[in-house]
C-alpha cells in the first residue's frame, strides 16, 4: 500500500495525469475492465448467450437487408425451423420452445399456422429455381417476391415482449456460420482477454520483479542463478516456447482452459521485467540511501522491500502495460492455432472462425472481434508510451 | 577477438545446457508415448515405442543421449506419426520455405522501417512525422491475425478476380525461384506491413534521441551539410542500436513466421513443428525445439561479435 500511496505522489504521475490523451486512453482501458468485471462476477452474458442459436446463419449486423439470394436462404431457415418443431410429437410445445433473439412463435391454433407455412414453403419452392436470382442484372425483379415471402415468414412470429438491453442487442453485429449471436461473443470476449492480460501481467511482472531486484541486490549466485534461468528461458523463441507449454498441458484436465493459458504466459512473460528491475537495482544498490540502510543496521531483506522495490515501481507499472498487450495478442493468436481456450469464446477463436466467412464476403464477425480487439489494445499502447515518457523518458522505441 | 568469440561460446554452454533440460523436462511432463497412443494401445505397442526413443531410461540417460544427438548433428531418429521418415530429412525439407519467407521479409522490413524512420525523425514535431507516428500506432494495434485474414481475402482472391489471373496463389507452395512470387509474395508482404509498425517507432526513436547528441551540435556549428550530417554523422552513429535490433530478429530466420506458414500452408520450420504437436509426433518436437534453441544461442553469439565489431567502447577483453 505505502509503495502505491509514495508512487501515486510521485512527479511522473501528475506528468501523466496532464496528459489528456493517455487520461482517454485509460479510462477507455478501465471501461473495459468495468465491462470484463460485470461480466464475471454479475453474469452480464452468461456463457450460455454465447452459445445459443439467436437466428439463422451469417445475419449482417446493424440490421442490414443481406443480399436476395442471402434473404431468401434465411427465409428457408424460419420455415424448416417451424416445419421441424410440428413434426415433433407435442407440435404446440415444441413451436413455444422456439426462443430466437427477436422472434417467438405466433400465438395463432395449429391449424393455421400450418396453413400459412404451406403457403410460404411453396412460394420459397417457387422462387429458388428462378434464374433471376443468380444474375447480377436481373436481381431487382424478384426483390418484391422476396419481400412477400419475408412478409409471409414474419406472420407467422412475434416480438418476444420481455427482453432486456442486453439481450435485444444480440443482432447488432448480426450472427456468425452458426447462427450464434456476434455481438455477445465479442462482448463475453473482453472477459476473457482481460482476465488473461490482468492475471498474467500481474503474476509476471511481480515474479519477475522480485526475482530481478533480489538477483541484483544479493548478487553472487543468487544473480548467477537468476541471469541463467531468464538466458535460458529467452533463448527459446516465444511463441514456440508457448507451443511447448502447451502440449504439456495436453491430455489433463487444464486443457484448453484459461490456466492452460495463466501458466504458460507466466512462464515466458517474467523475463522482461525481470531483465529491466535487475538493471535499475544494480543501479539502485549503490546509491546513498540504501548504503545509509545497510549502515543503519536494517535487514537485507528489508533494505529490499521497503528501499528498492518501491523505487522500482514506475518500471513494474510501465512492464505491466506492456506484459498486458503482449498476453491479449499471444491469447488471441494461441486460440487462432486452435491451441487457446477451448470453452469460452474468444477474439482469436472469432477470428479463426471467420476465416469461410470473409470468403463469401462476410465481414460481421471478424470485423466486430477486431474492432473490440483495436480499442483496447490502441488505448494500452497509447498509455504504455505515456507511461514511459513520464517515468522512463531515456528509453528508446 | 577470437578469445572473446570463445569466451561468449563457453558462457552460453550452460545456457544451452538449461535449453534442453527445460525443453525435455517440459515435453515429459504428460508422457509423450501414451498421449500419442491414446488408451486403445497394447502393452507391448507401448513398450516398443518407449525403447525406439529411449524413453524407458532413466531421464539422465536420455539427457546424455539427446545432447549428443544434438551436438555430433546426428538427427536419424524416426518421426512417429510419418513412419520412415527421418527427423533430419524433415529439418532439411522445411527449412528452404521458410527461409524464402523469411529472409525477403526481413530485409524488406528493414529497408522500408529504417526509411521511414529516417523521414519520421527529418520531419519531427511537423505533419509527415505526426501521421507516420499515429499510423505506426495503428498499425501495431491490429492483430496480426486481421492482417493475414484480409491479406489472402483482398490480397490474392480479389485481386486475381479483378485480375483475372493468378498473381498470387491462396495458399500452398512449390520450390523453385521461379515460384516466388506466386506463392511466396504475399505472405512476405504481409510480414512486412505487420512488422512495419513496430521497427519504424524503434528506428525513429534511435535517430531522434542521436540528433540530440553533442556531436551533430558540432557538426551543424561548423556548417556541415544536412544531408551529409543524416546520412554520415547521425545514421553511422545510429547503426548500434540498429544492428541489435536487425540481430534480435534473426532467430526468425529460422523459426519461420508459425503463422504465416500455418495460414498459407507452407511447409516451413513452424508448421512442421506445429503439426508436429497437433499429431503429438514428440521426437519431431523434439529435435525442432533443441535445434531452435541452439540457434538463437548462436544468433546471440553473433549479436555479440557484431555488436563489438561496430561499437568499439565495447571492451573485447
Amino acid at each position: 500500500m505505502r509503495i502505491l500511496q509514495r508512487f501515486f505522489r510521485s512527479r511522473g504521475v501528475r506528468k501523466l495525469a496532464r496528459n489528456r490523451l493517455a487520461m482517454f486512453a485509460l479510462a477507455i482501458v478501465l471501461f473495459y475492465g468495468v465491462v470484463a468485471a460485470a461480466i464475471l462476477l454479475f453474469r452480464l452474458v452468461p456463457l450460455e448467450a454465447t452459445r445459443e442459436r439467436v437466428g439463422p446463419q451469417n445475419l449482417p449486423g446493424f440490421f442490414a437487408n443481406p443480399s436476395p439470394e442471402r434473404r431468401l436462404e434465411h427465409a428457408d431457415y424460419y420455415l424448416g425451423l417451424l416445419l421441424r418443431q410440428l413434426k415433433e410429437e407435442d407440435p404446440a410445445r415444441a413451436l413455444r420452445s422456439i426462443a430466437l433473439a427477436e422472434r417467438r412463435v405466433v400465438d395463432k391454433p395449429l391449424a393455421e399456422i400450418r396453413d400459412a407455412l404451406e403457403k410460404a414453403s411453396a412460394l420459397y419452392e417457387d422462387m429458388v429455381d428462378r434464374d433471376e436470382l443468380y444474375d447480377d442484372a436481373q436481381v431487382a425483379a424478384v426483390i418484391p417476391d422476396i419481400e412477400r415471402l419475408e412478409s409471409m415468414v414474419d406472420s407467422l412470429f412475434v416480438v418476444p415482449a420481455d427482453s432486456s438491453t442486453i439481450y435485444s442487442m444480440r443482432l447488432l453485429f448480426g450472427t456468425d456460420r452458426q447462427g450464434r449471436s456476434i455481438f455477445m461473443r465479442a462482448i463475453y470476449s473482453v472477459k476473457v482477454a482481460v482476465q488473461v492480460g490482468a492475471v498474467v501481467a500481474l503474476v509476471s511482472v511481480i515474479l519477475g520483479s522480485f526475482l530481478g531486484a533480489a538477483a541484483a541486490f544479493f548478487g553472487g549466485w543468487v544473480d548467477h542463478a537468476v541471469i541463467w534461468l531468464y538466458s535460458t528461458f529467452s533463448a527459446i523463441p516465444s511463441l514456440v516456447l508457448l507451443l511447448v507449454l502447451v502440449y504439456m498441458f495436453t491430455d489433463t484436465f487444464v486443457e484448453g482452459t484459461i490456466y492452460t493459458i495463466y501458466c504458460a504466459f507466466c512462464m515466458t512473460f517474467w523475463i522482461g521485467p525481470c531483465r529491466v528491475v535487475r538493471g535499475e537495482t544494480l543501479r539502485l544498490k549503490e546509491l546513498e540511501y540504501v548504503q545509509a540502510a545497510k549502515t543503519a543496521g536494517f535487514g537485507r531483506f528489508y533494505i529490499l522491500l521497503r528501499h528498492v522495490l518501491p523505487n522500482t515501481a514506475h518500471l513494474m507499472f510501465i512492464n505491466f502495460s506492456l506484459l498486458f498487450i503482449g498476453a491479449i495478442k499471444s491469447e488471441v493468436i494461441l486460440s487462432f492455432l486452435g491451441l487457446g481456450i477451448k470453452n469460452e469464446p474468444s477474439w482469436g477463436i472469432m477470428i479463426n472462425q471467420s476465416r469461410p466467412e470473409v470468403i463469401n464476403g462476410f465481414f460481421w464477425q471478424i470485423g466486430a472481434a477486431t474492432a473490440f480487439m483495436f480499442v483496447l489494445v490502441l488505448a494500452f499502447n497509447i498509455l504504455t508510451d505515456a507511461l514511459q515518457d513520464a517515468f522512463d523518458p531515456k528509453h528508446l522505441g | 577477438m577470437w578469445a572473446y568469440i570463445f569466451r561468449r561460446l563457453i558462457y552460453n554452454i550452460p545456457v544451452y545446457l538449461g535449453i534442453l533440460l527445460l525443453l525435455m523436462a517440459a515435453l515429459r511432463v504428460h508422457d509423450p508415448v501414451y498421449s500419442y497412443l491414446g488408451k486403445v494401445a497394447t502393452q507391448q505397442e507401448y513398450d516398443q515405442l518407449a525403447a525406439r526413443m529411449g524413453l524407458d531410461q532413466p531421464f539422465i540417460v536420455q539427457y546424455g543421449r539427446f545432447l549428443g544427438e544434438v551436438v555430433t548433428l546426428d538427427f536419424s531418429t524416426h518421426s512417429w506419426a510419418r513412419p520412415g521418415v527421418t527427423v533430419g530429412s524433415m529439418l532439411a525439407d522445411a527449412v528452404v520455405p521458410s527461409l524464402m519467407l523469411t529472409v525477403p521479409a526481413l530485409v524488406l522490413t528493414f529497408l522500408i522501417s529504417v526509411c521511414i524512420g529516417l523521414i519520421s525523425a527529418y520531419f519531427r514535431g511537423r505533419p509527415i512525422d505526426r501521421i507516420l507516428v499515429i499510423g505506426a500506432v495503428i498499425g501495431m494495434s491490429i492483430s496480426f491475425l486481421v492482417y493475414i485474414v484480409l491479406g489472402q481475402y483482398f490480397g490474392a482472391y480479389k485481386l486475381n478476380e479483378a485480375l483475372g489471373v493468378q498473381l498470387f496463389a491462396i495458399e500452398g507452395y512449390e520450390p523453385g525461384l521461379g515460384n516466388w512470387v506466386h506463392y511466396c509474395m504475399l505472405p512476405v508482404l504481409i510480414s512486412v506491413i505487420v512488422a512495419l509498425g513496430y521497427d519504424t517507432r524503434y528506428y525513429r526513436a534511435v535517430i531522434v534521441e542521436e540528433s540530440s547528441a553533442d556531436y551533430i551540435t558540432t557538426a551543424r556549428a561548423k556548417g556541415a551539410a544536412e544531408g551529409k550530417i543524416l546520412f554520415v554523422h547521425m545514421l553511422k552513429n545510429a547503426m548500434i542500436s540498429i544492428v541489435t535490433r536487425v540481430m534480435i530478429t534473426l532467430p526468425f530466420l529460422i523459426t519461420g513466421s508459425i503463422l504465416l506458414e500455418y495460414y498459407f500452408n507452407i511447409p516451413g520450420m513452424g508448421r512442421t513443428l506445429l503439426s508436429a504437436i497437433t499429431v503429438k509426433d514428440f521426437p519431431v518436437i523434439q529435435a525442432f525445439t533443441g535445434i531452435f534453441g541452439a540457434f538463437f544461442i548462436a544468433s546471440n553469439i553473433l549479436t555479440d561479435v557484431v555488436y563489438a565489431l561496430v561499437d568499439p567502447r565495447v571492451r573485447l577483453s
